[in-house]
């Protein structure tokens, strides 16, 4: 057979990237053996050289990957397949980037990218740990980079290649061309949902967040591998507190991505994909306070050292959940199957296996304390506090891995009907211990308190009680459960705020734990108000009126809105007036008006235009548009448009008129300004015309005055008339005759049928979600604070 | 006894409590069928759109009143109700998941899935 000599292809691309790909795949095992070499052979300095060429040959080649797919990507090659499938031509320059991760390959890559980084920076910073530590990194940098080879091996295909050729990836009689290329123009397109600026920013945030885990992990390995418990908490401890940071931004940012453009109307869905790094997440915050209590009093390595691995163990977890197709039915995310869940189940062993075997290598002589724990103190209820978030997080284990129960056990369970109920009945409860716990812990001190250490608790207490029972009415809250989180929540933050005093000192690195407690309480607050009293506003109250049985409000929650006509929806009265269209968006002006229930009048007024993306491949696209006030939020999606715009006009009227004369139409008037008996018949497309007059017209509509001309003439001895269709005041105007006896023209206008132009919209307030974002920033603030403080504390020490 | 040893006791009584609760909890992926034993009872019913009878949404009648056949893995085809406009991309989905109960004659879905695995990922290539 022979070979067919393809055209166009730019082969050097992907050669360079594949290459690149193997490069850093056999230079991270080097590494890795190297670095293993040289922390048990301090001596031998050749370990170490080796070690640290091939990690620089690493970093230098991870680069190059990144840089070839970024040009393949960037200049439209779409003999690739990763090019062909996630991008298109007229995307923005922005979203070019967000295509980079839009593919599994990407986001390992990016995955990779971030632990060369951290690898880089750990070189620097990781003083005696550095072999040991970065064994660890270098060992996972094999498995990931082991994800993007694509490479068959003893029949077994290992990863999946970013820079596979479009005609390897996918068939078609199109490829027994050589010139196939010219005639594949453009590619797949950036799936529209991802089209938007936090898409661009979370998934790198969240990335890093992952990435991060691995370092408290390493030095957990390290610990166990040295049989040294205490030099590595000093520099565990700012990294443990960095992750938290970044992958709490990192959860937060993709909850806000989804409220910002996705139409389910919030910010958490309890999605086991949103659920999958959650978890993660909360271990790893249990283990930072549990680590702290190491710290301080020598307690409770072993559940310190359990906690951070396991955060690492989870992440892992998480990305097998989402990308082994496992998920299947149990989530709206369409991460596709890559056929790689061998090699992820095998990512996770590797590592499991390390951890247990080296934990249970040294269990008997990992210090441990035998007295009992004493009750006034600070540690006693941190260990209860992450003891709780641990269960919290089994909590959500336990109903996301439902799927995976499901294939080990054969049974067929799918996640709770209401899944939200499910959750609830469960975090709560965990939410308003943890709140008290943020608030006793922090006020109590360490190792011994006096009974007066609990003489705050009382004073505490009686101004969240007196607080809560204010917001009840203030936020108009009934459910008992409800005003008992709102009290958990108070009480924690004014626990916190006393804590407070080191900034009058200037110390304000020292409160960085009150202040995340703060954004914390601040951030429940928002969840419990926003989530509680939310309402769906867009029921049509006038449908009521109609229709006696209207009573089931939760099954009519989208409303049918004709353009033009004003519609009373709960406390606003909206209406469709434009639609608009850019790119490939279509936006529907939707004006709000606030009416106030007791006097009618019109408290404020807004627009919002949601987009129906219109994609050939999803079909519409919802992209709601929300108004932010301090108070509340007005969020709005287009949830149906009609299949065809009408092009119909209705109500024709004849008018007789004369120059200077004015009719009244339903948005406005029409000047007749002059009849120009001398228009150039090139206008009208057609010949042989004995006569051609026009009608200048001047049409006044609130939006503005446009000019018309209607004309008339005769052909062939019939009377012909060309009409003027005036969109922007949906007239249709037409010169029907002349009366030379009178001197006035024959005028016809007739609407723009509107009945086809509408779209079904959905509407929720959301009050006061403000505080779920404010919060969130005080509580960054607050771990950015503790993180300088442990950054410091590491500095000062030598090893 | 060290008090920490109690706690743990109740904590993973707790843990132990949130399995059951998930079990409990967990509704299971049945055929229309077994969703008529139990009309009470939320359950996932996975299925495929039956193309050849009407699917139904006229907006301007009821915005929120989509129907359409299903036909579950077992064969059996029912009615579907759904209080909502009718989901993008409908017809093209491969599997639908519903989620919800029947009610008389049709299934009323609270919630509906669609699985299209292709969903953006197998674009057309122009055939030659």
């Amino acid at each position: 057979m022979n070979e067919v000599q393809y055209i166009g292809e730019r082969l050097i691309f992907g050669n360079l990237g594949h290459l690149a790909v193997v490069v850093s795949f056999g230079t991270a095992i080097i590494a890795s053996i190297s670095y293993l070499f040289a922390a048990n052979n301090p001596e031998e300095k050749s370990w170490q050289q080796i070690a640290t060429a091939a990690f620089y040959t690493h970093t230098v080649s991870v680069l190059t990957i990144i840089l070839a797919l970024f040009l393949i990507i960037k200049l439209h090659l779409f003999e690739y397949h990763y090019a062909w499938q996630h991008s298109s031509k007229d995307l923005p320059a922005e979203y070019m980037i967000s295509c980079f991760w839009e593919g599994q390959e990407g986001s390992f890559l990016l995955w990779i990218f971030w632990h060369v980084v951290i690898g880089n920076i750990l070189l620097r910073t990781s003083k005696n740990w550095k072999n040991e530590v970065m064994t660890t990194v270098m060992l996972c940098q094999v498995v990931l980079t082991s994800m993007l080879i694509g490479i068959k091996i003893l029949g077994y295909k290992v990863g999946s290649s970013p820079f596979e050729l479009l005609r390897n990836a996918v068939e078609g009689p199109i490829f027994k061309q050589p010139d196939y290329l010219s005639k594949i123009t453009d590619g797949n397109g950036l799936n529209p949902l991802l089209q938007n600026y936090w898409m661009v920013i979370h998934p790198p945030t969240l990335f890093f967040g992952f990435a991060t885990t691995i370092i408290p992990f390493a030095y957990v390995i390290a610990a166990l591998w040295k049989r040294d418990y205490t030099n590595w908490i000093k520099p565990t401890l700012p990294w443990a507190l960095i992750s938290v940071m970044v992958l709490g931004t990192g959860i937060i940012m993709g909850g806000f991505w989804a409220y910002e453009s996705l139409s389910f109307g919030g910010y958490w869905a309890w999605d086991p994909v949103e659920n999958a790094s959650l978890i993660p997440w909360l271990i790893l915050i249990a283990g930072v306070h549990v680590l702290l209590i190491y710290k301080t009093t020598g307690n409770s390595l072993i559940p310190a050292m359990i906690l951070l691995v396991l955060s690492f163990l989870l992440v892992l977890y998480a990305t097998f959940l989402t990308r082994s197709g496992i998920l299947g039915n149990a989530s709206v995310h369409s991460f596709t199957d890559l056929g790689m869940s061998g090699q992820l189940l095998l990512f996770i062993g590797v590592f499991v296996i390390i951890s247990v075997v080296l934990m249970a290598m040294r269990w008997r002589e990992i210090p441990s304390s035998a007295k009992d724990e004493q009750v006034y103190t600070r540690e006693f209820w941190m260990f209860i506090g992450a003891l709780i978030l641990s269960i919290s997080a089994f909590q959500i284990f336990a109903t996301t891995s439902l799927p995976v129960l499901n294939k080990i056990l054969g049974t067929n369970l799918a996640p709770p009907g209401d899944v939200i109920a499910h959750y609830n009945k469960w975090q709560m409860p965990m939410a308003i211990l943890i709140a008290i716990l943020t608030g006793i812990a922090q006020v109590l001190k360490y190792k011994k308190n006096g009974k007066e250490g609990y003489i705050p608790l009382l004073t505490h207490s009686a101004i969240a009680i007196v607080l809560s029972v204010g917001a009840m009415f203030f936020f108009n809250i009934e459910n008992w459960f409800y005003v008992g989180l709102m009290f958990a929540s108070l009480y924690g933050i004014i626990a916190n705020i006393s804590m407070m005093k080191p900034v009058f000192t200037g110390k304000i690195k020292m409160v960085g734990a009150s202040v995340a407690h703060i954004g914390f309480g601040l951030l429940l607050i928002g969840v419990l108000v926003s989530s509680a009293n939310k309402e769906v506003i867009s029921i049509n109250q006038s449908g009521k009126m109609l229709n006696p049985e209207f009573d089931s409000q939760a099954n009519m929650e989208h409303v049918y809105l004709e353009k033009g006509k004003p519609l009373l929806m709960s406390n606003y009265e909206i209406e469709y007036r434009a639609d608009s269209t850019e790119w490939v968006n279509n936006y529907y002006q939707v004006h709000y008006k606030k009416i106030n229930p007791e006097n009618n009048a019109v408290e404020y007024e807004f627009d919002l235009y949601p987009n129906a993306q219109i994609n050939p491949k999803m079909g519409l696209v919802a992209n709601p548009d929300t108004k932010h006030y301090i108070s509340h939020d007005v969020f709005t999606y287009v949830s149906s448009i009609p299949k065809e715009k009408s092009t119909k006009f209705v109500h024709e009227q004849i008018h007789m008129i004369k120059p200077g004369d004015t009719i009244i139409t339903n948005n406005g008037y029409i000047i007749l300004t002059n009849i120009n008996s001398n228009v150039n018949d090139a206008l009208t497309n057609t010949k042989n015309l004995s006569l051609l007059i026009g009608a200048e017209l001047k049409v006044v509509t609130l939006k503005g005055t446009f000019d018309a001309m209607p004309m008339y003439g005769i052909q062939d001895n019939k009377e012909v008339n060309f009409e003027s269709i005036v969109d922007e005041a949906r007239l249709r105007i037409r010169f029907l005759g002349v009366d030379t006896k009178n001197k006035t023209i024959k005028i016809e206008t007739a609407e723009q049928d509107t009945s086809g132009d509408f779209i079904i919209m959905k509407a929720i307030v959301f009050p006061w979600i403000n505080l779920v974002w404010g919060g969130t920033i005080i509580m960054v603030i607050g771990f950015f604070l503790a993180i300088i403080r442990r950054i410091k504390e590491f500095r000062k020490t030598v090893v | 006894m060290k008090k920490t040893h109690i706690i743990l006791i109740a904590l993973i009584s707790v843990a132990i409590g949130a399995i059951f609760s998930t079990y409990g909890d967990a509704s299971t992926y049945e055929n229309f069928k077994k969703a008529a034993e139990n009309p009470d009872k939320e359950y996932h019913i996975v299925g495929v759109l039956n193309k050849n009878k009407p699917r139904e949404y006229n907006p301007q009648v009821d915005a929120n009143l989509f129907t359409f056949y299903m036909i579950d893995e077992a064969g059996e085809e029912k009615k579907v109700v759904y209080r909502a406009p009718e989901p993008a991309d409908f017809e093209r989905s491969e599997k639908i998941v519903i989620i919800g109960n029947i009610n008389g004659e049709v299934f009323e879905a609270d919630k509906i899935l669609l699985k299209c695995p292709s969903k953006y990922n197998e674009g057309e290539i122009p055939k030659g």
